[in-house]
């Protein structure tokens, strides 16, 4: 179970609409159901928008702050179907759709490095 | 996509710091104090104290969220307690006594070093190009000269004081 496992994954390309946060990248549209629908719907006075502005800001910025704090950190993953795999986290792409991982313990063995696409997770914890 | 991830910023921020049990669509069970909700992903961020010192963090990710129920509410207490949490490792909160004494000991030691030194207000204005700021520490100096930001952080790193 230990040993490392020769698996080759080929590495994925460049997004084409990479420059940040691009709500109209198809890559967000078919993956990330956007939550900038919510306010759209919603009566927006400046008022009102501002305050969701800076309530968004703050949430994001606790959820990063939970991210730091994870790095370099043993997270265990919740996937579907019961599976439950253990790895050490790298990074988060910035629409959460990936999570670079070290050392993923499969059932097949260990993979050095994978990336795990967050639909496929359910949920995931860690110790500080 | 599902009722949770619908919500606005705001209803989401109406759980923040309340003790909640959520229930995932692997019929999961995660109970904890909410530290935040991704308003990108709406994952659940949940913080557990247990017995000893030590916190575990549970994450839900919005798409899996079910059921969502509050059991108590948090108090301030209990927000700073989650706030600080999640402060990088070795920041600890220092008493404006100490932070002074800081400030004063780099001063005397940059000084002694012939370098000009100001203050403004909480920071010290190094060469005024380099500002360094609470709690004076090497980490804690900022320019845009990155000559000058390598040479002085050194300097404060090796303050004897």
């Amino acid at each position: 179970m230990k040993m490392p496992v020769c698996v080759l994954r080929l590495p994925r390309g460049p997004d084409l609409n990479s420059r940040g946060f691009d709500p109209n990248s198809p890559r967000y549209i078919a993956l990330c159901p956007t939550t900038i629908s919510a306010f759209s719907e919603s009566g927006t006075d400046s008022c009102s928008l501002r305050d969701e502005q800076r309530t968004r800001s703050v949430l994001r910025e606790r959820y990063l702050r939970s991210l730091i704090a994870m790095s370099q950190k043993q997270v265990w993953f919740n996937m579907h179907e019961r599976v439950r795999v253990e790895a050490k986290f790298g990074a988060s792409d910035i629409d959460v759709l990936n999570f670079q991982v070290s050392d993923l313990q499969t059932p097949l063995g260990i993979q050095k490095e994978a990336l795990i696409r967050c639909p496929d997770v359910i949920s995931y914890s860690f110790e500080l | 996509m599902n009722e949770w991830r619908q919500k606005n910023p705001l209803e989401w921020n109406k759980y923040v710091n309340k003790e909640v049990r959520v229930t995932a669509s692997d019929k999961q069970q995660h109970q904890g104090w909410v530290y935040t909700v991704d308003p990108v992903s709406a994952s659940v961020v949940l913080v557990d104290f247990q017995s000893t010192r030590k916190a575990s963090v549970a994450v839900v990710m919005g798409h899996a969220v079910g059921e969502v129920e509050v059991l108590r509410d948090g108090d301030e207490a209990m927000a700073e307690r989650l706030s600080a949490v999640f402060v990088p490792g070795g920041r600890q909160v220092l008493s404006q006594d100490e932070l002074q004494r800081r400030k004063r000991c780099l001063r005397a030691w940059l000084e002694k070093n012939l370098i000009p030194v100001s203050e403004e207000g909480e920071s010290l204005r190094v060469a005024g190009v380099l500002t360094v700021n609470p709690p004076y520490g090497p980490q804690d100096c900022s320019s845009a000269n990155e000559i000058i930001l390598s040479r002085i952080q050194g300097l404060v790193e090796s303050n004897p004081g």
